[in-house]
């Protein structure tokens, strides 16, 4: 890592025009901010992303850096921040699948007479997402309608529907792919 | 040698400028000094100076009234310190800047009290409200400013930020109300001229907690 004054000089240059600078910047302090990310996150994917946004972040708030103090205690106080914005989001969101087609799932049930699970998470895919989260939620998580329409901000029937409609939507999928 | 991700470097050309760092908190709380002098002399100059100002002295109105004044800009500084990543102050020391700056407003009233005591023998209510919505109303316009200044920096707990602008807004604003008051009552002092500081520093919250919430909506 370049020590505490070439940081602040690089730092400098970056607010003031040179962006070849981040390149220097980013090899010194990555692995100690990924380090901590890590130490917060215990999942290095996940501290893999939670760096880049820190980067993103001391990007767009490059002009409160003062040259006169260590550049280290700013960038791990917007790491700090990046981590517990993420915490709150992820407390404050129901559960949705980010990407249904990389979720390792617990096919059961109807979902198992079919041969290939890749078929089945492809076609889910597919799937309409409001009918998708009910089916995953539903069939695969197990949720009661009740709990997905209170996570949904939905009537119970509504919720009833959308898994209904979505299996129909899957099995029309499924037999589709079957049949080419 | 790490390298940064292509995907990231890419993003962070694309809106890539060069930018001037801000000033230090402190240089940036001066320029708030102006609406600070304009709260300390609006309601003095549009009504009138208290009746009990003969037996306070030049120092136990105006010198007291300026020090509040001075030390809402303190405590402004001490806010736009706190919207800097790293340099956020530890819990202890937020507590002290806003504890020390209401207890000083309650030394001040008892001080007032004790050398000019005046009673509000009628409308308690009614005069307290116009104290407490004046003085509030007076805070705004430097809450706004304070604001603004607190939430284009970075602050990583805005709501703390926001609360400590509010408060040395409203210590500016009842610096100037003080003057102009006519009742030294610790009653109505408290429960109008406090209250109002203390209004002042919850809008302060809110308002930069919204203003930030915004901005990051706004980034992402």
């Amino acid at each position: 890592m370049a020590d505490d004054l070439r940081l602040r000089e690089l730092m400098r240059e970056y607010q003031s025009g040179r962006f070849e600078a981040f390149d220097e910047i980013y090899a010194s302090i990555a692995p100690p901010l990924r380090r901590y990310l890590l130490s917060q996150a215990r999942d290095g994917a996940k501290a893999d992303d939670l760096a880049q946004e820190t980067f993103l972040q001391m990007h767009r708030a490059r002009h409160t850096y003062d040259s006169s103090y260590p550049l280290m205690p700013w960038a791990m106080a917007i790491a700090r921040h990046v981590w517990l914005m993420d915490r709150r989001t992820l407390s404050r969101r129901p559960w949705a699948p980010d990407d249904v087609t990389a979720m390792a799932l617990p096919v059961k049930g109807e979902a198992e007479s079919f041969a290939e699970r890749a078929e089945v998470r492809r076609a889910l895919g597919q799937v309409n997402p409001a009918r998708r989260q009910a089916v995953i939620q539903h069939h695969l998580l197990g949720f009661s309608f009740k709990e997905i329409a209170e996570r949904a901000g939905i009537a119970e029937t509504a919720a009833k529907l959308r898994s209904s409609r979505g299996m129909a939507q899957l099995r029309a999928l499924l037999k589709g792919q079957g049949g080419k | 040698m790490t390298t940064a991700p292509a995907e990231l470097r890419a993003r962070l050309a694309a809106d890539y400028r060069p930018v001037r760092a801000l000033p230090s908190p402190w240089a940036r709380a001066l320029w708030i000094l102006p609406f600070a002098l304009v709260a300390l002399v609006a309601a003095p100059v549009a009504f009138t100076v208290r009746p009990g100002a003969a037996s306070l002295g030049w120092i136990g109105v105006w010198g007291f009234s300026i020090a509040q004044t001075l030390l809402g800009v303190l405590v402004v500084g001490a806010a736009l310190r706190e919207s800097i990543p790293g340099r956020d102050w530890s819990r202890t020391a937020i507590g002290l800047w806003i504890a020390l700056p209401l207890l000083a407003v309650v030394a001040l009233t008892l001080y007032s009290w004790e050398t000019s005591p005046v009673t509000l023998l009628r409308g308690f209510w009614m005069v307290g409200g116009l104290c407490f919505a004046g003085s509030a109303a007076t805070a705004l316009p430097v809450v706004a400013l304070a604001s603004i200044l607190a939430a284009r920096a970075y602050p990583t707990r805005p709501a703390v930020a926001g609360a400590m602008l509010g408060l040395g807004a409203g210590l500016m604003a009842d610096a100037g109300w003080r003057i102009f008051c006519h009742f030294s009552e610790p009653a109505h002092v408290l429960s109008a001229h406090l209250a109002a500081v203390i209004m002042s520093t919850i809008i302060g919250a809110i308002a930069v907690r919204a203003y930030r919430k915004n901005t990051l909506s706004m980034n992402q």
